[in-house]
């Protein structure tokens, strides 16, 4: 159904309904009204007979209600035969002037015409009037109100899938595994405007799957080139017979060859944790890794003469991927051992919630932010990749972790919360 | 040691070959499945470095082969899938070790070397070299009969260096033989300069020839005649 049409249906149906509740309402209140105004008119003629019963009595001339009043006389003056028209008169009976109504006729009667009038007070059927009307204006408020208030539910209603669906495209992630789908919608512009962004999310998502997958291809690929052009450098650097020149120009290409192999496996890496390729999930025991590692960094650290303080609370799993919990362990303390001074402080804390690592440093000479990032390095040696904290920033990602840093008391902290 | 190896690219294949030779082992080199089915039918090798991928089949699969007839040998497997699963899947199959194209030489020639310690003492060996001894299976290390106290690292360091010896071997070659993949290797060409210097001193200090030598700007040669 096309959205005008909807809308134009909602607001019939509702007004419909209203408005049959609205006359229904407003036959009994009109009833009243009238019954009200009735009972009062007999009021009066009741409080006119027991007068006139009264007046039987005395010698007083009894009072005339003027509304029973009928003045018959001769006709005096040629007049119209029927006349209408609003006339003061005084009515003795609340003692004051009061309008009426008045009809007067021309009748004849035999041969003489009499001229013949009639009276009818307006003041009470004015009064029901402007009762009458008072009521109809807070019926049309109520109704109004009403009206308003159920179209914009049932429009909200409809409108709801709309704003559903900006949400969720909105918090599109390309990368996201979740399939992503929207609310069914049976108005024609919301079920076309989801057609067409369902058709466009898989159609971009489709291009980065295809992207993704040809970089990993060719990331697969270039490795077997790299290995034999490594190997044959290898076999080359084994000639002894090698001018110091020649082993020079050898050396270089060697560790160029395997920068380019390092980098290009730890792209592969980070594109598999991007794809979660490691779903297996085991309870993992941190602080036995991180004595593993630090005992591998051991020799470092002794030169470094670099004091470590553990604090870890006893029995702390978590869930991950062993794999993936190691790599993350190793480049957040290999992290803080290399760009830590000699005699400096090594802090690692481990509870069930939160993993911390600090070291003492001089201050960042950049914007934490750009830490993160791939490729970027914080010291000038080519060595290194300057991938490690953006692996650290992936697998974290991927569990849900939050990474965070901070410099305080002249030392680095990188902590990350499980959870 | 007798080596079968199977891998299709012939240029690497070629480089295994001659390093290995060098060192004198037996290499012959098969480039797809069904050539070393038949070669393993044939005759008796002592190790196998299969490639995963083959043109006409699965390496693993040969590894299956191998040890569904129960035939005794050290199996390595080669491969530029670098996954944990396959890796996983390899080393439960029966393989001996997972190296990730590309890898180095002197690495590989490092794990042959264990493997022929096993399959031709049962592991239970020494390894001799003139003053030094060590003994894998308590990674323990004498000079002269003397005790020396190295670190894990230091001792992995000197295996490597003796399986390797009157080679070259590069700085990147040891970095990643001894933090492995994924280690962000900044800083790594001081770690192994501080750990050889503390081995170099170790050994030294027990009367040890000044085995290693710095090739400058490359790397280090373990020399001994």
């Amino acid at each position: 159904m096309r959205l005008l049409n909807k809308i134009t249906l909602n607001l019939l149906s509702i007004s419909l309904f209203i408005f049959l509740f609205g006359m229904v309402a407003f036959y009994y209140v009109l009833r009243e009204q009238v019954d009200q105004n009735i009972n009062l008119e007999l009021e009066k003629r009741k409080k006119s007979i027991t007068k006139e019963l009264d007046s039987a009595h005395s010698t007083t001339n009894p009072t005339v209600n003027l509304s029973e009043k009928v003045l018959i006389a001769p006709l005096d003056k040629p007049r119209p035969l029927i006349s209408f028209s609003d006339t003061l008169l005084f009515n003795p009976d609340e003692n004051k002037y009061a309008i009426y109504r008045h009809l007067g006729f021309v009748k004849v009667i035999g041969d003489q015409s009499y001229f013949i009038q009639i009276f009818k007070p307006l003041e009470e059927t004015d009064r029901l009037i402007v009762r009458i009307v008072m009521m109809m204006n807070l019926l049309i408020i109520i109704i109004i109100i009403t009206l308003l208030i159920a179209n914009r539910h049932s429009s909200r209603q409809d409108w709801k899938v709309f704003y559903d669906s900006i949400e969720k495209i909105n918090n599109y992630d390309v990368n996201s595994f979740e399939a992503f789908s929207l609310k069914h919608s049976d108005i024609k512009e919301f079920a076309d405007l989801n057609r067409v962004l369902l058709t466009m999310t898989e159609r971009i998502k489709n291009d980065y799957l295809n992207l993704k997958e040809y970089i990993e291809n060719a990331s697969h690929e270039i490795q077997t080139p790299l290995a034999i052009i490594n190997s044959k450098m290898e076999l080359l650097l084994q000639w002894g017979d090698m001018k110091e020149k020649q082993y020079k120009i050898v050396a270089d290409a060697y560790e160029a060859s395997n920068r380019l192999s390092r980098l290009n496996k730890t792209l592969i890496l980070l594109a598999k944790i991007e794809n979660r390729q490691f779903p297996e999930s085991n309870p993992v025991n941190p602080a036995i890794m991180i004595n593993h590692q630090l005992e591998s960094l051991e020799d470092l650290i002794i030169s470094k003469k670099i004091k470590i303080t553990k604090r870890f609370d006893d029995d702390v799993t978590i869930l991950i991927n062993p794999y993936l919990a190691e790599i993350l362990l190793v480049n957040l303390i290999k992290n803080a051992v290399r760009h830590n001074i000699t005699g400096g402080e090594l802090i690692i804390e481990l509870s069930k919630t939160r993993f911390e690592i600090a070291n003492s440093g001089p201050p960042l000479q950049m914007d934490p932010e750009m830490l993160f990032k791939r490729f970027h390095k914080a010291s000038s040696s080519p060595e290194s990749l300057g991938l490690g904290l953006a692996i650290v920033q992936k697998i974290c990602t991927l569990y849900g972790y939050k990474i965070g840093y901070s410099y305080k008391n002249e030392m680095h902290v990188m902590h990350v919360d499980f959870k | 040691m007798k080596i079968l190896i199977v891998e299709d690219e012939k240029a690497l294949s070629d480089s295994m070959v001659e390093y290995l030779d060098e060192e004198g082992h037996n290499c012959e080199a098969i480039y797809n499945y069904f050539d070393a089915i038949d070669k393993i039918g044939l005759y008796q090798y002592d190790c196998i470095v299969v490639d995963i991928n083959l043109p006409d089949g699965n390496g693993l699969d040969l590894i299956r082969f191998i040890k569904k007839k129960s035939i005794l040998m050290g199996v390595i497997i080669i491969s530029a899938l670098n996954s944990l699963e396959n890796r996983i899947e390899g080393l439960e199959i029966g393989a001996d070790n997972y190296l990730t194209k590309p890898f180095h030489l002197a690495e590989l020639n490092a794990h042959l070397k264990s493997i022929n310690r096993r399959v031709s003492y049962g592991g239970s060996n020494q390894i001799i070299m003139n003053e030094i001894k060590l003994i894998p299976d308590e990674h323990k290390a004498f000079v002269n009969d003397q005790e020396i106290t190295l670190t894990k690292k230091e001792y992995e360091l000197l295996l490597f260096f003796i399986s390797n010896k009157n080679k070259v071997i590069t700085k990147s070659g040891l970095a990643e033989y001894l933090w492995g993949d994924y280690m962000d290797l900044a800083d790594s060409y001081d770690f192994i300069y501080t750990h050889i210097k503390n081995l170099r001193r170790k050994l030294l200090k027990e009367g040890c020839e000044d085995y290693i030598k710095t090739i400058y700007g490359l790397g280090y040669k373990f020399e001994s005649n």
